[in-house]
C-alpha cells in the first residue's frame, strides 16, 4: 500500500492524508463492532448499514480492496445471505489490521 | 466576516471520516464547514446557521437524507438552501428521488475531494446567479413607467391552450389578472392572480406580472420554482400595502399531468370526465410580502376532457350577503357540474352568471378561467 501515492491521488498534502487515515481506524473499528454485533443477532439491516459506512469511508481514502469487500458484505446482508458472513467479516477485520500495520511502518519510516 | 468565512457549507454524514475528509478538502479552499452526524441535528443546524449549501448523505440511521431534505424544503427558513446528495447508493431510482425532492446535484461515494469542491463551487455560482437574476429583474421592472393595457390573452389567440375565460374589471386598472403561457409544445401554464386594491398602481403591477411570467415560467423551472422566483421579485418591487393571491397551474397534455400551485388563492374546481366535481384545497402563503414563503402544491393525473376552473374570490364572495369565499366556495361545484357539457370557451361566463344570479352590484373584479385537458 503506497500511502504517499494514495494521498497524492486525492490531492491531499501528506500530513492531511496521515491525519485522515489516523481518523479512519477508530471509525472503522466502530463499524466492525457494529457489524459483528449485527451478525451475532442476525440483524441484517444493521449489518448492511455498518458495511455501507465502512465501504464509503475506505473508498474515500483509496482503500479500494477494503471498500470492495465491505460492499460485498453490504450486498449479502441486504439480501439476507447470512451464510459465510462471519468469514467475510473476519477477512475485513484482517485487512484493516494489515493496513494499520503498514500505516504504522509508513509513519515511522 | 472574514473572506475565509464567506461561504458556509453544512456537511451531513454519519461516518466521521467522510465529514473529516470534506472538512479537510473544503476548509483549505476558504469555506467554513459545519457538520452534523444525523438528520435531526442537520435540520436544527441548517435552521440556525442558514448555510449557503448542504452536502447530505442519504443512508443514515434513523432519519435518512430523503427525510431530511423533505423537511428542509418544507421549512420556509431552509427551503432555498441548495442541497447536494453525497451517497454510496448509485441506483438511478435513488438519484431521481433525490432530484425530485429538490436536490441540485448528486455525488457518488467514494468521492474525490476535488469533485466535491468543483460541484460546490458550481452550485454556489448558480445560486448567486439566480439571486442576481432576481435583483436584476426587480430593478428592470422598477423602471417601467407606462401601464401596459390590452395584454390579456384570449382563447382565439391560443386555440391549442383549450381554455375559456370570463373577465370583469370594475375599473380600468383591474385587480384581477390572468394569463395563459405556452411553456412548450403540449405544455401550458394557466395563471390567475388577485392583486390587493384596484387603483392605477395595481394596473401597473399587472404589466410587471405579465413580464415576470414570461421570464420565469419556462420548461427549466418547476411550477413551484417559477412562483417562488416571482415572489422574490415582487417582494422587492411591491409597495408595502400590496400583495396578491395566485393560482398557477401547469398542464402537460403529453403526460396528462396537472400541477397546481396555490398562493393564498381560492381552491381550484376540478371536473373530471368521469366523476363528481371537487375542490382542490391547499394552504399557501400570499405573494409579495415575505421572502420566506411556502406555497401549496398538488399534482394529479388527468384524462382528456377533464376540466379545471381557476377563479378569483370576486366570483364567490358576496359583500351584500357578508359571504366570504371560504363559505361561498360551496356554490362553485354545482355550477361547474351544471355546465360540464357546455364548450369550455362558454362555460366560464355561464358559471359566473349562475353563481352571481343576476347581481348587478358586483363589488369586486371577477375572473373565471376554464381549462380543458
Amino acid at each position: 500500500m503506497d500511502f504517499d501515492e494514495a494521498g497524492k491521488s486525492l490531492s491531499l498534502e501528506k500530513d492531511e492524508y496521515i491525519e485522515l487515515v489516523e481518523f479512519f481506524f477508530p471509525a472503522a473499528e466502530i463499524d466492525i463492532n457494529k457489524l459483528m454485533t449485527a451478525n451475532e443477532k442476525g440483524d441484517t439491516e444493521l449489518a448492511s448499514d455498518a458495511a455501507h459506512s465502512l465501504k464509503g469511508a475506505a473508498g474515500n481514502l483509496g482503500f479500494m480492496e477494503l471498500s470492495d469487500l465491505a460492499r460485498s458484505i453490504e450486498e449479502r446482508a441486504r439480501n439476507a445471505q447470512v451464510t459465510g458472513l462471519s468469514l467475510k467479516i473476519k477477512e475485513l477485520k484482517d485487512k484493516i489490521a494489515i493496513i494499520e500495520e503498514a500505516f504504522e511502518k509508513h509513519k515511522n519510516s | 466576516m472574514t473572506v475565509e468565512e464567506r461561504f458556509c457549507i453544512l456537511a451531513v454524514d454519519d461516518n466521521p471520516l467522510n465529514l473529516k475528509l470534506i472538512q479537510t478538502a473544503l476548509s483549505k479552499e476558504g469555506y467554513r464547514i459545519i457538520t452534523a452526524s444525523n438528520g435531526p441535528d442537520a435540520r436544527e443546524i441548517a435552521a440556525d446557521e442558514i448555510p449557503d449549501l448542504i452536502l447530505l448523505d442519504i443512508r443514515m440511521p434513523g432519519e435518512d437524507g430523503f427525510d431530511v431534505i423533505k423537511q428542509l424544503k418544507n421549512d420556509s427558513i431552509t427551503n432555498s438552501i441548495p442541497v447536494i446528495f453525497l451517497s454510496g447508493v448509485s441506483e438511478i431510482d435513488a438519484k431521481l428521488t433525490g432530484f425530485e425532492l429538490g436536490a441540485v446535484d448528486y455525488i457518488i461515494k467514494p468521492f474525490h475531494p476535488l469533485e466535491v469542491l468543483a460541484r460546490v463551487q458550481l452550485h454556489l455560482k448558480l445560486s448567486i446567479a439566480t439571486n442576481s437574476l432576481i435583483s436584476t429583474q426587480a430593478n428592470k421592472l422598477k423602471q417601467i413607467t407606462k401601464v401596459h393595457t390590452s395584454m390579456l390573452t384570449t382563447p382565439e389567440m391560443q386555440p391549442d391552450a383549450h381554455f375559456g375565460v370570463y373577465y370583469l374589471s370594475l375599473q380600468e386598472a383591474g385587480g384581477d389578472f390572468y394569463d395563459v403561457l405556452p411553456i412548450s409544445k403540449d405544455i401550458y401554464g394557466y395563471f390567475v392572480a388577485d392583486l390587493s386594491g384596484h387603483d392605477i398602481s395595481t394596473g401597473f403591477l399587472t404589466s410587471s406580472l405579465k413580464a415576470l411570467l414570461r421570464q420565469n415560467c419556462s420548461p427549466i423551472y418547476q411550477p413551484l420554482e417559477s412562483i417562488k422566483m416571482i415572489n422574490d421579485v415582487l417582494v422587492e418591487i411591491l409597495p408595502e400595502d400590496k400583495y396578491l393571491t395566485v393560482c398557477y397551474s401547469r398542464l402537460n397534455r403529453k403526460t396528462n399531468q396537472m400541477t397546481i400551485i396555490n398562493a393564498g388563492h381560492p381552491p381550484v374546481a376540478y371536473v373530471p370526465v368521469k366523476g363528481d366535481p371537487r375542490l382542490i384545497e391547499m394552504d399557501g402563503d400570499i405573494i409579495g410580502i415575505f421572502k420566506e414563503v411556502l406555497f401549496g402544491q398538488y399534482t394529479l393525473k388527468v384524462s382528456p376532457g377533464d376540466r379545471f376552473y381557476i377563479y378569483s374570490d370576486g366570483l364567490i364572495e358576496s359583500p351584500k350577503e357578508r359571504l366570504l369565499w371560504t363559505a361561498g366556495k360551496d356554490k362553485i361545484l354545482p355550477a361547474c357540474e351544471e355546465f360540464r357539457d357546455v364548450p369550455v370557451t362558454d362555460a366560464p361566463e355561464k358559471i359566473k352568471t349562475c353563481i352571481c344570479n343576476g347581481n348587478e352590484e358586483l363589488q369586486d373584479d371577477i375572473v373565471v378561467l376554464g381549462i380543458q385537458v
